[in-house]
């Protein structure tokens, strides 16, 4: 049960068999967002993007299913090849819809693969936002324990 | 069916780390104001707006007797906020499959053109 209060975040890291500045590319130019974001049966036919600290993106994924799925929100941190950080929001209506969550990406590049460190979490009002500015280095020590949290499967 | 103010209200609750530490006390059963006080450094009213806090965001509830009132999880809206974390791994992770799949794609491509380079 403690294990479950303090799951409010989300932390999964991959390592991709690609030198970073690909990985880097991947998330910032529309091009190549457009043929990896969203699950398989999805396709992704929007993706604008201002690519710039304060930059305002905005995506639609679409299915046969689940038709379209509108998702935006701004890039607050870019540091080439390295780290990237935005809030995401969903626009649709259902339990997800409204609440930004702030995503941090680290690339880390080690002997031609990279490790990407992909953490997200609510962001909820200005309390929380200040309170991020000196938090992000306990978030990453803390590393363990969301690890943890993550290899926790979840019945679908 | 939880809406989405709801949701909202059970995140920032749980953002504070003394609400986080309150409700892993209450995992292990009831307790009651001053039980719940014991561990803390801040004082009964600041403890009991927390646990108005936690109350309002549906994470406890309290009993109804005025003396005592004891306090108890409710685990629903922690359930909630599990199965919208799960929806987002599961999104995230089968983006990252398809990423995995597009890399391998664009590698043949880089391989391709510098093969015709060398010719």
């Amino acid at each position: 049960m403690s294990a479950t209060l303090a799951d409010d975040e989300l932390l999964i890291t991959r390592v991709f068999d690609a030198p970073a500045a690909m990985l880097f590319a991947l998330w910032s130019k529309p091009e190549h967002i457009k043929r990896w974001m969203g699950p398989l049966s999805f396709t992704c036919p929007v993706a604008e993007i201002d690519f710039r600290v304060g930059g305002v993106y905005r995506m639609m994924i679409k299915s046969p299913e689940r038709g379209e799925n509108w998702f935006g929100g701004v890039y607050r941190e870019i540091v080439l090849n390295k780290r990237l950080v935005f809030t995401f929001a969903w626009d649709n209506d259902g339990p997800s819809a409204g609440v930004e969550t702030i995503v941090t990406i680290v690339f880390e590049e080690i002997g031609g693969k990279t490790r990407q460190t992909f953490h997200q979490r609510p962001f909820l009002n200005v309390e929380r936002r200040d309170a991020h500015v000196g938090g992000w280095t306990s978030i990453f020590d803390r590393l363990a324990h969301y690890a943890a949290t993550i290899t926790k499967e979840h019945s679908a | 069916m939880q809406t989405i103010d709801h949701l909202s209200a059970t995140l920032s609750a749980l953002a504070d780390p003394t609400r986080r530490a309150i409700l892993a006390r209450l995992a292990k059963g009831e307790a009651t104001v001053n039980e719940i006080a014991e561990p803390f450094d801040i004082s009964l009213p600041a403890v009991s707006r927390h646990l108005k806090v936690l109350e309002t965001a549906g994470l406890i509830s309290r009993g109804r007797e005025a003396q005592w009132r004891p306090c108890r999880l409710e685990t629903q809206a922690l359930r909630n906020v599990d199965d919208w974390l799960s929806r987002y791994r599961r999104f995230w992770m089968a983006s990252f499959d398809r990423m995995d799949a597009y890399i391998d794609e664009l590698k043949r491509k880089e391989r391709r053109k510098s093969k015709e380079k060398r010719k």
